[in-house]
């Protein structure tokens, strides 16, 4: 069974369709990368998956278990944890505290656990080791990252998405992130990343799917996709440029 | 120079009330970006519920504080689910609308059940005070600065050292990401409503043996209480306690050395100037809003 599975998935915002109809799977274990240019529906697919957005049809297994329509809290407790888009650390609390708060979906835990936990990342992502007790908003975009992962490992997910890691960072940086991701999956967590950087996404990726204008344009293994001229095409945005 | 400081412990006593519900209307302001217009009709409410129970049906001072504390709790959970709640999704205005309907709503009921005339409710202690050197210190204000220490106190170590602190603060800095760890965010805002009821209540119910109990006393609080927010910088945690006490300096000096029949008049001066001068407060930044 799926870990998580897409059936004819459709979001809107409003009047606007974001994700028309699409279909996917992820199998566990896996690292699965959903590329594709601005605007192509790849982020809102991913608030569908943790409750941010509400499907207008179609359905989300996870599990084999719907969970379209339920909230992001609830989602949550059931093992997936979203890093959005923009890091979205809380500016005014630590490093530390914003990574304590992932434990938040686990029910009652002792504050002294969620600590010990806490340290554990700190071990994992060393970079930020020196600025735990520094507020939020004075970390850089690398460090807030690297707080945004960490705090979502925080949650103990089966699954988790990521939206654009590398996302305004140097490249060094994104070096960094992406060789985190490597070691999460190691860990045995399976990964939902959503990228523009689509060389980076299919150097960690089993398989990738590409979208293009919230339709699903192509799926298969990093080599293939890497040759097709059509994934350079819809990364690129080269095809969704010229329908605009 | 006795006089200053008589003076200034009776400013600091008065100050101390507006920082109270002025605290209130910040930790409201941070949770839901909206500002609580009704918070001086917490004040007015548990005063009243107060004059009923220990005044009217004799019940011992402090089983009546307490219970006034439990009606206090309710009234923040019913005003959360009943007035902000329904609109949360909504931008500010109609949510800030709907607040000022509650307090008409408030003030009304108040008036229908227990008619216009002001009540009066005596001090917590019998001893009207003490005299220390040049300084008379009356009971009421002592006891009014005694209990806002310790709230402030409270305050602090529950939002700086509790992981519930935390979680408020990270629901109040973004609701959405907060939601998306699994945080409960209605129950963080339901806390945030029932804690700023209780706030007003306390604050109300030490300040009634000063002021007299009445229909208007939650409208005048609160706008000190709000002068109080734009001088400390509107948002800000310290700005509005340092805000209060020194409204309450300024408005008891001003009463005592320009004019007793413009002391609330004081209030207003200076929140006209800090906006036109200082519209960022004194701790406040100017804050862009998120594009």
């Amino acid at each position: 069974m799926s870990l998580i599975a897409l059936e004819a998935l459709t979001v809107r915002y409003g009047e606007i369709e974001a994700v028309h109809g699409i279909s996917l799977a992820v199998e566990p274990g896996e690292v699965v990368t959903l590329l594709g240019a601005n605007g192509a529906g790849k982020s809102t697919t991913l608030r569908a998956i943790s409750g941010l957005a509400e499907p207008a049809s179609g359905d989300i297994l996870f599990e084999g278990r719907s969970i379209a329509g339920l909230g992001p809290e609830a989602i949550v407790k059931l093992g997936i944890a979203h890093v959005p888009e923009g890091r979205r650390v809380f500016p005014g609390l630590t490093a530390r505290e914003n990574i304590m708060l992932g434990a938040a979906n686990r029910g009652r835990m002792a504050r002294r656990a969620i600590a010990e936990e806490a340290d554990e990342m700190f071990e994992l992502f060393s970079d930020i080791k020196p600025f735990a007790d520094a507020l939020g908003w004075t970390l850089s975009g690398g460090q807030q990252q690297m707080v945004a992962v960490a705090r979502g490992l925080m949650a103990k997910p089966r699954l988790l998405l990521l939206d654009e890691p590398s996302l305004g960072l140097a490249p060094v940086i994104v070096q960094k992130v992406f060789s985190i991701i490597a070691e999460i999956r190691r860990r045995g967590t399976t990964v939902l990343l959503v990228e523009q950087n689509a060389r980076m996404a299919l150097s960690v990726a089993d398989r990738g799917y590409v979208l293009e204008t919230g339709r699903l344009a192509l799926s298969g293994k990093p080599e293939e996709l890497w040759r097709n001229d059509d994934v350079r095409d819809a990364y690129l945005g080269g095809k969704a440029a010229k329908a605009v | 120079m006795d006089l200053i400081l008589q003076l200034l412990f009776t400013g600091i006593g008065i100050g101390a009330v507006y920082a109270l519900v002025a605290l209130g209307f910040v930790l409201i302001f941070r949770a839901t970006n909206v500002v609580n217009f009704a918070q001086g009709e917490f004040s007015m409410v548990a005063a009243f519920v107060m004059v009923v129970l220990s005044v009217d049906l004799g019940w011992p001072y402090w089983v009546s504080f307490l219970l006034s504390l439990c009606a206090m709790a309710l009234v923040g959970a019913v005003f959360n689910l009943g007035v902000y709640y329904p609109l949360r999704h909504r931008s500010f205005l109609p949510v800030i609308i709907a607040t000022i309907g509650a307090s008409i709503f408030l003030a009304n009921s108040v008036l229908a059940l227990y008619g216009p005339q002001p009540q009066v409710l005596q001090g917590w202690f019998d001893t009207p005070g003490i005299q220390l050197g040049p300084v008379y210190l009356d009971s009421q204000y002592l006891l009014i600065i005694a209990v806002t220490i310790v709230l402030v106190a409270f305050q602090y170590w529950f939002f700086e050292h509790t992981l519930l602190g935390k979680k408020l603060q990270a629901t109040s800095q973004d609701k959405e990401m907060a939601s998306l760890l699994g945080i409960p965010v209605s129950a963080m805002i339901m806390l945030t409503f029932v804690y700023s009821a209780l706030l007003g209540g306390i604050a109300g119910i030490l300040v009634a043996p000063i002021l007299f109990v009445s229909i208007q006393m939650g409208a005048t609080i609160a706008l000190k209480a709000f002068a109080a927010t734009i001088i400390g910088g509107f948002g800000d945690v310290a700005g509005a306690i340092i805000g209060g006490l020194a409204l309450g300096v300024i408005e008891t000096f001003g009463a005592a050395y320009v004019s007793v029949p413009y002391k609330d008049g004081f209030a207003f001066l200076v929140l006209v100037l800090f906006l036109i001068f200082r519209p960022q407060g004194l701790f406040g930044e100017r804050v862009a809003e998120k594009a």
